[in-house]
């Protein structure tokens, strides 16, 4: 069996790139992307303790946010393509309406 | 007794009156002046059969409370000194409205008159019958803000609007020494009820604040270095409350300015409602002022000074309506020194001052309703420019003699014949003479003496340089309409015979106040809580103290009809600006000087004033500058606000690290 040591790290790698992406990257599909290789991250986590501990709700867990990922991706690449027709551009350094 | 039920309905029917007339007023004949006329009709008849009653049963005292705020009430107190003064004020002010609707046929606002002397009368009515202290200073408030509006009737005027302005400041002192006396009686009585009231007591009743006179006179507090009783310092507040509304000396000088309004509205707060309004609370509270030492003693001086101070003015004024105002203030200073006396002769002074308060109102409504009448026809007050309006106002000057002996106090002592001044003045001068002689203090007996010689002059040298001799300029005259002639003969028949008719039972009922179901105080008992021992009089005077009063009105007579009417000795020679005394009192002693340069301009406006405005700098600094801060770091701060998603998700990954962190620090340590 695989330590489950492993899988952490595996997580934690995962997390990190999404993380950088996060903070790095300009174009809203690509931040979307980040956002959704963390919660990924996590639901690594979630099936490596559910297993390791014999544990079902771990599982499910990681099933609910599966499930919210989707709809969450669905409306954001929603707001992404009205925002493209609106102003032209998905560029998040160009669209800092909220600026002071 | 069937008629207390309906005691609530005198002072609401005028009341009532006023709204009616304030909105619908104009669009009723005589410009709204039948229906305060029927309102006070109403009062009067109501009045008198409660007096009435009163009379055949005097311990019928009509009393009714109803709870209002948490500890006071709302009430009705009727006992023989407020129903012979409910049934003076309606009458009087019966007379003045009935007179009014001649007078003020000419003026465009008279509906506004009509409502205001409408709202005048009430209030001074619900002053009258109050049953408690607080009830009595709401009205006492709502006399003053009526006086204000009417002596500033012609508002376009600004002698008139500066005139309103000064009433209502000065009185207002009065009136806020008044209010400290009820807050510290009210302090006295919650600490001998040990700050808690017992259920449906009404602390500030005149029957609960009377029943605890002996143990406010026991307090005791140090003012400078004095022993002063608290009951002292209340009574002198409520006494500086009376100085300020009957204008005694020195808040009289809103008193001769009041001749602003017109002159029936004189006559209403010179006769029934404003400056009675002080004498009343005197008299009101009066087993109060007997049971507090000094405060008796300075009633009686400032009052005795006061009719003096105010006489020596009169003599030199040229305006009818001037002459009449100062001896307004002589004649309340008569009434002060009256319940001063009491010191000596307990609570017949009610008696004697109240009903000099009475013949009062009669005959100085009189004498403003003549000056009126004069007024109305020729269209001048200056005396100078008058003389000769006998001949063609025979009513109006019959009714003026009739009204000057009466001020004046003729009458023959000893027997049932004199006017009703003589019945009502001479009983305060022969108290003050037995004042003096019982407590070896001659002034108030000086002052009273020397007053009513002085009174005797200024009432007849307006007599004979207004009514006799001959027109000095070219005026056109006519008798006034029966509206107004009306009035004036049933005000001068009552002066001329009612002292003589009713002096002794009207006595005997007032001074009885004290004495009844409701209010039932022992007075010797009282005095003696004071210090005094009251005199028991009866005929002690020498026959010559009996005469003197009448001696010295026929010598002031004498002296009017020698100058002003044979026109003996030549005025002229005293009548100049280089003779001093003419000058000091011809400019009133330089009281608007004194009044307005030192204190209105040195103490008030470069004092207080000037004090104000650098605390309201200070102030004003102390909030500009948190103000100014508040909006430099709003200022700082909103440049986080970068709109960059990047920059925001930075800043939420490092505080979430940092608070990572933080627990696990946290963690460790525990």
């Amino acid at each position: 069996m695989i330590p489950l040591n492993w899988y952490l790290a595996l997580s934690a790698i995962v997390f990190a790139i999404g993380l950088y992406g996060f903070i790095s990257q300009k174009n809203g599909i690509r931040i979307l992307m980040c956002v959704e290789l963390m919660l990924n991250a996590a639901n690594i986590n979630l099936v490596a303790f559910s297993t390791y501990n014999d544990d079902m709700s771990g599982q499910v867990f990681a099933l609910f946010s599966i499930a919210l990922a989707a709809a969450e991706a669905a409306i954001g690449f929603a707001i992404m393509v009205s925002i493209y027709r609106m102003r032209d551009a998905i560029n998040l350094d160009e669209l800092n309406l909220l600026r002071w | 007794m069937a008629y207390e039920n309906l005691a609530f309905l005198i002072p609401l029917l005028p009341a009532l009156a006023f709204v009616i007339t304030f909105f619908v007023g104009k669009k009723t004949p005589y410009g709204g002046a039948l229906i305060p006329i029927f309102a006070i009709a109403a009062s009067f008849l109501i009045s008198l059969l409660i007096t009435i009653g009163l009379l055949q049963n005097p311990d019928q005292v009509i009393s009714q409370s109803y709870h209002w705020f948490a500890i006071l009430n709302l009430g009705i107190l009727i006992d023989p000194l407020a129903a012979v003064m409910l049934t003076m004020v309606t009458f009087v002010s019966l007379l003045i409205h009935i007179y009014s609707v001649g007078y003020m046929s000419h003026d465009p606002a008279k509906s506004r008159y009509f409502a205001e002397t409408s709202l005048f009368t009430a209030s001074m009515l619900s002053l009258i019958l109050s049953d408690n202290i607080l009830q009595l200073f709401i009205s006492w408030e709502l006399v003053g803000l009526c006086s204000y509006l009417l002596i500033g009737f012609w508002y376009q005027k600004p002698s008139a609007a500066s005139a309103a302005k000064k009433a209502f400041l000065t009185t207002r002192i009065g009136d806020v020494m008044f209010l400290a006396g009820i807050i510290v009686l009210f302090a006295d009585l919650f600490k001998l009820v040990n700050g808690s009231i017992p259920e449906g007591v009404y602390l500030l009743r005149f029957d609960e604040i009377f029943s605890y006179i002996p143990e406010i006179a026991a307090m005791n507090a140090t003012i400078l270095g004095f022993e002063v009783s608290h009951l002292t310092i209340i009574t002198l507040l409520f006494f500086g409350g009376a100085v300020g509304k009957s204008g005694q000396f020195p808040l009289h000088v809103w008193l001769p300015d009041a001749m602003e309004g017109p002159t029936t509205v004189s006559a209403l707060i010179h006769a029934a409602t404003m400056v009675t309004a002080g004498v009343y609370l005197v008299a009101r509270t009066f087993p109060m002022f007997i049971a507090a030492p000094q405060s008796l003693i300075i009633v009686a001086y400032v009052g005795a000074f006061t009719a003096l101070f105010a006489a020596t003015m009169g003599i030199v004024m040229n305006d009818l309506k001037r002459v009449l105002a100062y001896s307004t203030i002589s004649q309340l200073g008569y009434m002060m020194l009256g319940l001063g006396m009491g010191a000596v002769i307990g609570a017949e002074a009610v008696g004697v001052s109240i009903f000099h308060l009475v013949s009062h109102a009669f005959f100085k409504a009189l004498l403003f309703l003549c000056a009126g009448s004069v007024i109305h026809a020729v269209g001048t007050h200056d005396m100078r420019e008058l003389g000769g309006v006998a001949k063609v106002m025979p009513i109006t000057a019959a009714t003026m003699v009739a009204a000057s002996l009466a001020l004046a106090g003729f009458g023959i002592p000893g027997t049932s014949i004199g006017s009703t001044g003589f019945f009502s003045k001479d009983p305060i001068i022969e108290n003050a003479y037995l004042f003096g002689e019982h407590a070896g203090n001659w002034f108030p007996y000086l002052f009273a003496i020397v007053a009513a010689l002085l009174t005797s002059l200024y009432i007849f040298r307006l007599l004979f340089m207004t009514f006799a001799g001959k027109p000095r300029t070219n005026y056109g005259g006519h008798e006034s309409p029966a509206s107004m002639t009306v009035p004036l003969s049933i005000l001068g028949i009552l002066a001329l015979i009612f002292g003589a008719i009713v002096v002794e039972p009207f006595n005997k009922f007032v001074s009885g106040t004290f004495v009844n179901n409701f209010v039932n105080m022992d007075i010797p008992a009282l005095a003696e809580v004071g210090n005094y021992e009251l005199a028991h009089h009866a005929g002690h005077e020498p026959l010559l103290i009996l005469w003197m009063p009448v001696i010295v009105a026929v010598i002031g007579l004498l002296i009017a009809f020698v100058i002003y009417y044979q026109k003996a000795i030549d005025m002229s020679r005293f009548v100049s600006k280089d003779n001093s005394v003419y000058k000091l009192l011809y400019n009133r002693y330089y009281q608007n000087e004194i009044f307005t340069q030192l204190f209105a301009v040195k103490f008030v406006y470069e004092g207080l004033a000037m004090a104000g405005y650098h605390i309201d700098r200070f102030i004003d600094g102390i909030v500009n500058v948190i103000s100014y801060l508040t909006i430099e770091a709003g200022d700082s701060f909103r440049k986080i606000q970068t709109g960059v998603i990047q920059h925001y998700s930075m800043a939420v990954i490092t505080g979430v690290s940092l608070l990572v962190i933080l627990i696990k620090l946290v963690m460790e340590v525990f």
